[in-house]
């Protein structure tokens, strides 16, 4: 197992109950900085539900509540003192379906930027914004239509606008929530190089659907099953041999 | 007659449902084979034809009857009776139907006495021939029908299709309905003009039609145009403008702190409460107005010293407020509720508070849809009727000072066209420009409410 360099999230014990229900078992994991870790799991294990922990999405369900210790930078995020909105600055996050704003291209990078007063004036605002599309590999396809609706891009397109909306703010962290599941395997394979790029600056956290996916970014893995942490570790370690039965069984097709 | 007609045909259909199914199930039994449809469509295929031709003729006829029994009595009237223009015909025509129908008042003439017996006589002949009519047609469409039932015949499309235009026939109901209301608007509109001219009518700034005799005749106020509608277009737009700003606010923030804010328990309790204010019969707003506002704008405008008219703008237009901020709240709230979730998401995994989430991403993804609804309280204002009558007043008065006392279009047709009314005279006919030129106001702003819609419902994916 490489060691982590650095970590930069580390959970403690974290248990997620919605309403009665516990969604998430007492989980301890810790992420390493600058690298992409994947949550890999079968459907409803709790991945997507922990992922959202991390930047305290969770807090905008009803009934949701949390048990343990997660610190980011060594922060604790779930401490009375700590306002959710530059956490969430510095924990950005991708959805699975993209979900660009209504508004233009250039609005949708702007908007982050622009509610965190990142941008003294104009011309550093559409610095931040060719920088975070340049990021995001997409400035070269929109630079002449940035004024256009950012619902009238491509779906790859779209999730790479929603991906330079969030390295706009420039988080440390960035969650994706299985961002190619709604994506054809071209734009999944341009957001895969992006995010092997992307690597080298942020710490990226991926939640997938296809083990495949995970293989090939992901530096570390993490299974999930029914709401507990089964295995993590080195992503080739768990993809080649697997210490726990259940991870092997998910990964050889046998559960999932 | 009529019901018995249309029960008979209904027992036809019935008849016809039976022997349709009948037939089927036998051939089939014998040949033992299934029939392309279910044998429910082979009964109704039969049902409906006998049911809904007959049923259309008869419906036609009672809207034609009328009509044409007036044309034939029109034709006898005797020979070198004096008739001044189509009203008198129309008022003879009516007093010969209401003798046929046993109402007699004073002496009438012999010969009016004649037709009555005639338009009888015709009746009950015409009502003997609709129901043979009728009652054959629908045996000749049913028996068409039953002789197509064969186990081939594709009767589930015949009935879907027969139920199509079926549905059809119902949605142009509607659009011939305001095609109807529009037209006969605009005939009456027409005979107005071509007593006032309709720049005086749409320009002029004094409205008093009870002087009109007097102005016209010429009795030294030759200059005071009696007929000008632009004070009642401008009481109506002051009252819809103060009615909108006590309902858009008040509307869109309730809409707001319901679909964004408010708990499950609390949206459910209070947006039915609020749906409640859009039932309350508008008279009740009415007395509401004039009783317990108006006085209250008054005694308050008095301690600071203002004249507030005892009939306001200010308290009928504050009231009509408060009657449409149900259909601003429900419409916005459904709106705000249908921007998806994932905006909200992505607003929130950027670090938006929940304030600046709503302002910045949720209501502007909303807004064609809030402008939309705004529009239709529009309309609602504008049409408004009784709140004004009770509590605003009916002078005339050109004013945009909201503690004066105006009036509004639909106010004024109301008082033109209640009690007795010569129906020839300018003043009646004037409740029909001011109608038509209503609707058109209200069609525009309903096509421009349409269009924004329709533009919403662009706006994802």
């Amino acid at each position: 197992m490489t060691d982590i360099v650095e970590t930069i999230v580390n959970c403690d014990g974290v248990s997620v109950f919605y309403g009665e229900n516990r969604a998430i078992n007492n989980i301890s994991i810790d992420i390493g900085k600058q690298s992409i870790t994947a949550f890999i799991g079968p459907s409803g294990c709790g991945k997507s539900t922990f992922l959202r922990t991390i930047n305290r999405m969770n807090d905008t369900i009803e009934g949701c509540r949390i048990e343990g210790r997660v610190t980011v930078d060594g922060q604790d995020i779930y401490d009375a003192s700590v306002d959710v909105v530059p956490l969430r600055a510095k924990v950005g996050m991708v959805f699975q379906k993209p979900n660009p704003f209504p508004k233009t291209i250039y609005e949708n990078v702007a908007y982050g930027p622009r509610i965190h007063g990142l941008a003294r004036n104009k011309s550093q605002l559409d610095d931040i914004v060719e920088k975070a599309l340049t990021g995001a590999g997409l400035w070269a396809e929109v630079r002449d239509r940035l004024q256009d609706s950012g619902t009238s891009l491509s779906g790859g397109q779209q999730q790479r606008l929603c991906i330079a909306r969030t390295i706009a703010v420039e988080p440390q962290i960035i969650l994706m929530d299985e961002p190619c599941s709604a994506l054809d395997p071209i734009a999944t394979s341009k957001i895969e190089a992006l995010m092997s790029e992307l690597s080298n600056e942020y710490t990226i956290i991926i939640v997938t659907h296809s083990m495949q996916q995970a293989a090939r970014v992901s530096q570390k893995t993490a299974y999930f099953h029914l709401g507990n942490l089964i295995e993590y570790g080195d992503t080739k370690e768990i993809f080649v041999r697997p210490k726990d039965p259940q991870t092997e069984a998910y990964i050889s097709g046998k559960i999932g | 007659m009529l019901t018995i007609i249309s029960v008979s045909v209904i027992f036809l259909g019935l008849l016809f449902y039976v022997v349709g199914t009948t037939k089927i199930t036998r051939i089939c039994d014998a040949a033992g084979i299934r029939p392309h449809s279910l044998f429910m469509y082979h009964g109704s295929f039969p049902a409906i034809l006998a049911v809904a031709p007959p049923l259309v003729l008869l419906s036609l006829w009672v809207v034609a009857d009328d009509i044409v029994f007036n044309m034939m009595l029109e034709a006898r009237f005797p020979e070198g009776l004096e008739v001044e223009g189509r009203q008198t015909i129309l008022i003879l025509l009516a007093q010969i139907r209401n003798i046929a129908e046993g109402i007699i008042v004073g002496q009438p003439d012999d010969w009016i006495i004649g037709l009555a017996d005639t338009l009888s006589n015709w009746r009950n002949t015409s009502d003997t021939i609709i129901a043979g009519i009728t009652v054959g047609l629908s045996v000749i469409c049913g028996l068409f029908g039953i002789s197509r039932v064969k186990p081939e015949f594709r009767a589930r499309n015949a009935v879907e299709a027969l139920l199509l235009t079926g549905l059809g026939i119902c949605s142009l109901i509607a659009i011939i309905t305001t095609i109807g209301i529009v037209f006969s608007v605009i005939f009456e509109s027409i005979r107005f003009f071509k007593l006032v001219p309709p720049l005086e009518f749409l320009t002029g700034t004094v409205w008093n039609p009870e002087f009109e005799g007097a102005a016209r005749a010429g009795s030294g106020q030759e200059g005071m145009s009696a007929y000008g509608s632009i004070p009642l277009f401008v009481g109506t737009f002051l009252i819809s403008i103060i009615a909108l700003s006590v309902s858009v606010p008040v509307g869109l923030f309730s809409a707001i702190y319901l679909s964004e804010y408010a708990s499950k328990r609390v949206r459910g309790t209070v947006k039915p409460l609020l749906e409640i204010l859009a039932g309350v019969p508008t008279v009740v707003y009415g007395f509401f107005a004039a009783l317990s506002v108006a006085p209250f704008f008054r005694e308050t405008g008095g301690m600071f010293g203002l004249d507030v008219a005892s009939e306001s703008a200010l308290a009928a237009g504050f009231v009509m407020g408060i009657m449409i901020i149900p259909f601003v709240s429900s419409l916005s709230d459904d709106v705000i509720s249908a921007v998806p979730q994932s905006l909200r998401d992505a607003a929130f995994g950027l670090g938006s508070t929940k304030s600046e989430a709503i302002k910045k991403v949720v209501l502007p993804a909303a807004l064609p849809g809030i402008v939309a609804s705004i529009i239709l309280a529009v309309s609602r204002a504008v049409g408004e009727t009784m709140i004004v009558v009770m509590a605003a007043g009916l002078a005339a008065n050109l004013s945009l000072n909201p503690l004066d006392a105006v009036t509004t279009v639909t106010a004024q047709i109301v008082t033109i066209l209640v009690g007795d009314q010569e129906f020839e005279s300018a003043k009646t006919l004037s409740a029909f420009a001011l109608a038509l030129t209503l609707i058109f106001i209200t069609l525009v702003l309903n096509f421009f409410a349409l269009q924004i819609v329709k533009k919403y419902r662009e706006q994802y994916d």
